[in-house]
């Protein structure tokens, strides 16, 4: 992690977590010129410079210069520190943004990562901190990093614009990663839900229960929605609603979607009832895609795989996203990893949309960090 | 019957060289040394058009390399590599148009024309089988190379 490699450098604003994530864990600085250059407001956003204040307190000796403008940054890795942490994240993006990046670089650290972040749990782009808890700890427990110590709470719920939600990660670290063979994602054996509200009647949470139970009751009778509401100091700053479906298969597969309602004033506002059928419909979307890894944790896995023993992974995959097919050509310009791709039309068995297998060598990364016991 | 049949050979046959001329296409693309320029490849095409029509006529065939040994070309070294080349081609061409016409006359005999309906899909297996995994290769796109680009092919 301490060698010094020649720096790689990019243009734009786009994929900044993931190169920025990369960066650090392969130990090659990275140089990002043209940050929104032609904008009218130009430069890094808050939500990134917080982002990147995170990524320092979590490294040690990491050096970060920003020019006057904010468009040019340049970011030497230091070495993942960890310990517990607190941090206060931008409400202009959720939790689940800051979090998705975490569980890349958690596992590496010198000391076990507590961390606790305060800012929006639930909103419309990001993973909400509820799917990140039901789909990539899972995922996380195939490659061996596991043990009492691994858990995601929702402390306190906050929605957007106001936020004030709190969330309490910590997870153990691991010397190497195992290599997975994931390849028949099974049957959906069960549905779980969490419907939540928060500053509003705790019957929108019924309401939404029933109008994607209306929709799911069709395929599987094995459905459990929980409803989620919390009050008083636990239930932020702003009023809102939502629900997160998770998919489980008799392999251990999770698949997840999502719903938020509008932020107040921001678009008309949306009725329970079609959040909940219309959160169902993307479930069964993303069942359709299919995969043992859902869409949201594609990149989370193949990060994982590259940074496995040395030892072949395979892990089928739904449609790539375009984050994923990204991510896949950072993974080559830095650990210069290439996958094997094949697609797998569906055929008689496998139904669904196109599947894609992934294969690849682990380049057998071992956290130097940490300290033998 | 008899005729509808005649017919049917005489559209094989038709078909045949074709087949043959991709083949060769093949063969060329697959087995030039790097020096191979673009009017070579054209010469040769030329050449592999005219001896699938002019198979069945020997002599003229015969005519036809004479004159061409006639034509002055730019380099006496080039011309005899590709003679040679020609003349191996030409073989090969005349040995499978035989196997070929060999198989059709089996097939016609093992399989009488009461029951050819019934056995019409062991037809041109291997035929079926190359099409069928062609058209899987041009519909399923090459991820691999829209993902990482042409690096790949230099690679491959």
């Amino acid at each position: 992690m301490a060698t010094q490699a020649h720096s790689l450098s990019y243009a734009g604003c786009n994929f900044l977590r993931q190169r920025l994530v990369l960066s650090t864990l392969s130990g090659r600085p990275v140089k990002i010129r043209k940050i929104r250059a032609r904008d009218d407001n130009p430069g890094l956003r808050d939500f990134e410079a917080s982002f990147i204040r995170l990524l320092d307190k979590i490294t040690n000796g990491s050096r970060i210069e920003i020019n006057q403008t904010g468009t040019t940054l340049y970011y030497q890795p230091g070495l993942l520190y960890g310990g517990s942490v607190e941090h206060d994240c931008s409400v202009l993006r959720s939790i689940g943004y800051y979090l998705e990046s975490l569980l890349c670089l958690a596992p590496f650290m010198k000391h076990p990562l507590r961390i606790v972040l305060r800012g929006v749990t639930n909103d419309q782009t990001d993973p909400s901190v509820d799917v990140l808890k039901a789909t990539a700890l899972p995922l996380l427990k195939q490659f061996g990093i596991d043990g009492e110590s691994f858990e995601l709470k929702i402390v306190r719920r906050g929605m957007p614009p106001g936020g004030g939600g709190e969330v309490f990660f910590s997870c153990p670290v691991r010397k190497v990663l195992k290599p997975i063979q994931l390849t028949d994602p099974g049957k959906i054996k069960r549905i779980r839900g969490m419907a939540y509200s928060v500053r509003v009647s705790p019957q929108m949470a019924n309401r939404i229960v029933d109008s994607a139970r209306s929709i799911l009751n069709k395929f599987i009778p094995d459905i459990y929605i929980y409803t989620d509401h919390m009050k008083g100091v636990n239930s932020g700053k702003s009023p809102g609603f939502g629900l997160s479906l998770v998919a489980e298969t008799t392999n251990g597969t999770f698949l997840s979607a999502e719903l938020a309602s509008n932020p107040p004033g921001q678009g008309t506002a949306v009725l329970p009832e079609d959040l909940g059928r219309n959160c169902a419909r993307l479930l069964l979307e993303e069942i359709y895609r299919g995969g043992c890894v859902d869409s949201t944790n594609q990149s989370l896995a193949l990060l994982l795989m590259t940074l496995g023993q040395q030892d072949v992974s395979k892990v089928l995959l739904g449609p790539l996203s375009p984050y994923t097919i990204e991510f896949l050509r950072h993974l080559k310009s830095f650990f210069q990893i290439m996958f094997k791709i094949e697609t797998r039309p569906c055929g008689e068995e496998l139904k669904g949309g196109d599947k894609v297998l992934m294969t690849c060598v682990g380049i057998g990364f071992s956290n130097l960090s940490k300290t033998l016991k | 019957k008899a005729a509808g049949e005649g017919s049917k050979a005489g559209l094989s046959d038709s078909l045949n060289p074709e087949k043959s001329l991709t083949m060769k296409k093949a063969i060329l693309t697959t087995s030039d040394s790097g020096h191979c320029t673009a009017e070579e490849a054209f010469a040769s095409e030329d050449e592999s058009e005219e001896s699938s029509s002019l198979s069945t006529e020997g002599e003229d065939s015969e005519n036809e390399e004479v004159t061409r040994k006639k034509i002055p070309e730019s380099s006496q070294v080039v011309s005899g590599q590709k003679l040679g080349l020609e003349n191996l081609i030409n073989e090969t061409s005349d040995v499978e148009d035989l196997l070929r016409e060999e198989e059709s006359y089996k097939e016609e005999n093992k399989f009488p024309t009461e029951t050819s309906g019934a056995l019409k899909w062991k037809e041109d297996l291997s035929r079926k089988a190359a099409e069928a995994f062609l058209r899987q290769q041009q519909a399923t796109p090459n991820l691999r190379k829209l993902i990482y680009g042409t690096v790949t092919e230099d690679n491959e």
